[in-house]
């Protein structure tokens, strides 16, 4: 202490020695200094202790080491990885899906990140950009483990059933229906689905659950091929008191690729529960349509418009039977207003090609031949063709 | 129409056979009889089509009587279709064991493949006959299955719903409200099984009244006519909604035609029937087909209404149009511009109805 003391007043009394001090020390220490401020080494430290903490577990400060890093080197796409799935890990899923979305911008085709970054809208329910995200990434063979895809495809389903596209939730649980053991919570999703209830598993009062599960589990059945237990679950189910709602057209839409005429008989009984259910209406138009019977189709046509003309697939349903039933410039117009609701309904177009192709309208004809066959081009490359052909191909 | 009055007398006398001695399932079945004192040249000539014959029963194969050995052997399995005394039987062995079934489905005139039962399933046959080898070989699209055992290895199972589908272009009669019904089955195409109504008509029309004669067929729109073929044949929309590919889709006429550039769904000058008479054998020389292709790319090109039997009203719809003029030859217009396709198997030949100018050394265009 002494020592210092004096090198301090000697430091103090002479002026000239002290700017001779700091002009060597000054340069001395210029590169290191420089170096500190925004040098690799310190940006490959604050890395290498970031992996060591990750390493052993210390997420928390793996996780702030991970930031600092990234303050220093933004463009480093494996920081925002691993800090989004740090982040995703603890639970801080906005977090997260900031970070990914840092690393999706420097490596927008990575299947993992788009699929964590559902994950995470998911849970901050944010469901169209999550559903996006998921589909985007199953597209692009994130699906490459079991487990991976379990998780996907379920997350998939659920999302779908959140936005009302309760049929294509149906296929994305098909890709479960050789689970020998499904939980409860899976046949309570597939329940909504069926039911068509746009809820989340989580969201449905527990008095309710009940039925939801009755119907997964003979949806379930249905699509592991157990035609007899699938009946006997379904007949239950329609003896219930007071009836439930979209059951029989749940069935219906099950058998309609099988066994078309009981479908039809199946899509009659719900309009018996519920008469203006203008989905089963939709059904019966459809059934005939793929006959090319637009006449036969033609009054269900209608009577799903007049029930709900909001729907798409009631507009296409008309369309398409006008069209076929003589009266092809009404369905056309039909057919476009659809078209403007679902640009990426491959009915729609396919249903178009005809109808333009039947007016002479050769060369729209040819440009909606070729969307389509691009879409299925593309569903294809998707892989969004479920190999379990128990469940319906298609509806409108 | 007026019909002459021997005309009359002989249709009333088929149909007053028909209904007094026959269940409606047979009156259905003789239905071409009764048919032919009418329409006479199609309903003789129709049967004998390939069409007419896409499906026959033991005894009535000539593809199995002129071959009545046949055998491969195919991975450690060997197939063996033998005829004796009007009966075939299918069997496949794996040297240690073999299952025989017999065959009672012969589906398909020149290529043929078998439909079998066998415990209580129904198979489609793993093998079949191609005239091009003149014997057996994978059914096409068959070819990728890994049989896990003997009777994994008869072939690929089909379910309902498939066999709906086979019998109900391979036969007439054969699905009445969804349900199978062998009991009115009739093979091949027949009369009632493109012209709904024949029966009402046929009765009708002894009493004198033609007003509740089938459709005229001849009057749908080329769109309309494209998916009624395409019911057995494949239409464009089935084949899209299927996400069916690749070159097996030669096989599916409507669906190519419908590809083509210059395919106009109002245009009764290309349709199916524009160039095909169903009622005849199909006609294999190039240059017959030469007056449908020039109908269009002709400079002195004939009207829609005149270059086809479509109906005036469909041809009226049509934009009077030439195409455009080919700069290499005026005849044998097929043999370029729907080139004749393989299968991947190289088994079989199907004439490609995607019309186009082909370039040299492009792929399949799909």
């Amino acid at each position: 202490m002494e020592i210092n003391r004096r090198w301090y007043r000697s430091w103090r009394s002479k002026p000239q020695l002290r700017l001779t001090l700091f002009v060597i020390l000054f340069i001395t220490l210029l590169p290191r200094l420089c170096s500190a401020q925004a040098s690799p080494a310190s940006f490959s430290d604050l890395a290498a202790r970031a992996a060591a903490a990750h390493d052993a577990d210390d997420l928390p400060r793996a996780i702030d080491l991970y930031q600092q890093a990234l303050k220093l080197n933004s463009q480093w796409p494996d920081g925002w990885w691993f800090l989004g799935s740090l982040q995703y890990a603890t639970g801080s899923y906005e977090a997260a899906r900031d970070a990914l979305s840092h690393y999706l911008e420097l490596s927008p085709n990575a299947a993992p990140a788009l699929a964590m970054r559902g994950l995470c809208e998911f849970e901050t329910a944010e469901y169209g950009p999550s559903l996006k995200d998921i589909q985007r990434a199953l597209a692009l063979g994130a699906a490459n483990q079991p487990r991976n895809e379990k998780i996907l495809r379920y997350h998939e389903a659920l999302l779908l059933t959140r936005v009302g596209r309760f049929e294509d939730a149906l296929r994305s649980y098909g890709f479960f229906a050789n689970d020998p053991d499904p939980n409860p919570e899976l046949l309570l999703a597939l329940g909504l689905a069926g039911l068509r209830n746009p809820l989340l598993p989580n969201q449905v009062k527990t008095d309710q659950k009940d039925i939801y599960i009755s119907a997964g589990g003979a949806a379930f059945s249905f699509m592991k091929r157990d035609a007899d237990a699938a009946h006997a679950e379904f007949q239950r189910l329609f003896d219930r008191v007071p009836p439930v709602p979209n059951a029989h057209y749940l069935y219906g839409y099950l058998l309609y690729a099988t066994d078309p005429e009981q479908a039809v008989v199946e899509f009659k009984k719900e309009l018996e529960v519920n008469p203006s259910n203008a989905n089963a209406e939709v059904m019966l138009a459809w059934i005939p349509l793929l006959r090319n019977d637009g006449s036969e189709a033609l009054p269900h046509a209608r009577k799903a418009v007049a029930d709900d003309a909001s729907l798409p697939s009631a507009q296409l349903v008309l369309g398409r039977a006008l069209s076929e039933s003589g009266d092809p410039k009404s369905g056309i117009e039909y057919l476009e207003r659809t078209m403007q609701l679902q640009p990426d309904n491959l009915e729609v177009h396919l249903a178009l090609a005809k109808a333009y192709s039947k007016v002479g309208r050769k060369e729209d004809a040819r440009r909606e031949r070729l969307l389509c066959l691009e879409m299925t081009k593309l569903a294809m490359t998707k892989n969004e063709v479920t190999n379990n052909d128990a469940i319906p191909p298609t509806r409108p | 129409m007026r019909f002459r009055p021997h005309v009359l007398s002989s249709l009333a006398g088929a149909l007053i056979c028909i209904a007094a001695f026959a269940p409606r399932s047979a009156a259905q079945g003789k239905t071409e009889a009764a048919c032919v004192s009418c329409h006479r040249a199609r309903s003789e000539s129709q049967p004998r089509t390939p069409m007419g014959r896409a499906l026959a029963l033991p005894g009535a194969n000539p593809v199995l009587k002129d071959n009545p050995k046949l055998s491969v052997r195919k991975g450690p399995y060997t197939y063996t279709v033998e005829t004796h005394a009007d009966q075939s039987t299918y069997s496949v062995s794996d040297g240690a064991r073999t299952i025989s079934v017999p065959i009672h489905w012969n589906f398909g005139e020149g290529a043929q493949t078998w439909v079998l039962d066998y415990n209580g399933h129904r198979y489609e046959s793993a093998v079949s006959f191609y005239p091009s080898i003149a014997g057996l070989d994978f059914t096409t699209g068959d070819e990728d299955l890994k049989p896990k055992n003997l009777e994994d290895a008869i072939g690929r199972e089909i379910e309902l719903r498939e066999t709906k589908v086979c019998f109900g272009c391979h036969a007439s009669n054969a699905v009445t409200n969804g349900k199978m019904t062998y009991d009115t089955l009739r093979t091949g195409v027949t009369c009632e099984h493109c012209h709904a109504g024949t029966i009402t008509h046929l009765i009708d029309a002894s009493n004198g009244d033609f007003g509740s004669a089938p459709p005229d067929l001849r009057k749908l729109p080329s769109e309309d006519i494209s998916n009624f073929c395409g019911q057995c044949h494949r239409s464009w929309e089935t084949v899209v909604r299927n996400h069916w590919r690749g070159r097996l889709t030669v096989r599916f006429q409507p669906y190519r035609l419908a590809n083509s550039r210059c395919f106009d769904g109002a245009d009764p000058r290309i349709s199916c029937i524009a160039c095909h008479d169903p009622h005849q054998d199909v006609v294999r020389q190039d240059s017959s087909y030469d007056p449908q292709c020039l109908a269009c790319h002709s400079p002195a090109s004939s009207s829609p209404a005149a270059a086809s039997p479509a109906s005036s009203a469909s041809a009226a719809a049509t934009p009077q149009t030439h195409a455009k003029i080919c700069p290499t030859a005026k005849a044998d217009c097929v043999s370029c511009h729907m080139p004749k396709v393989k299968l991947p198997n190289g088994l079989m030949t199907f004439t490609d109805h995607q019309i186009r100018v082909v370039k040299p050394g492009e792929p399949f265009p799909n």
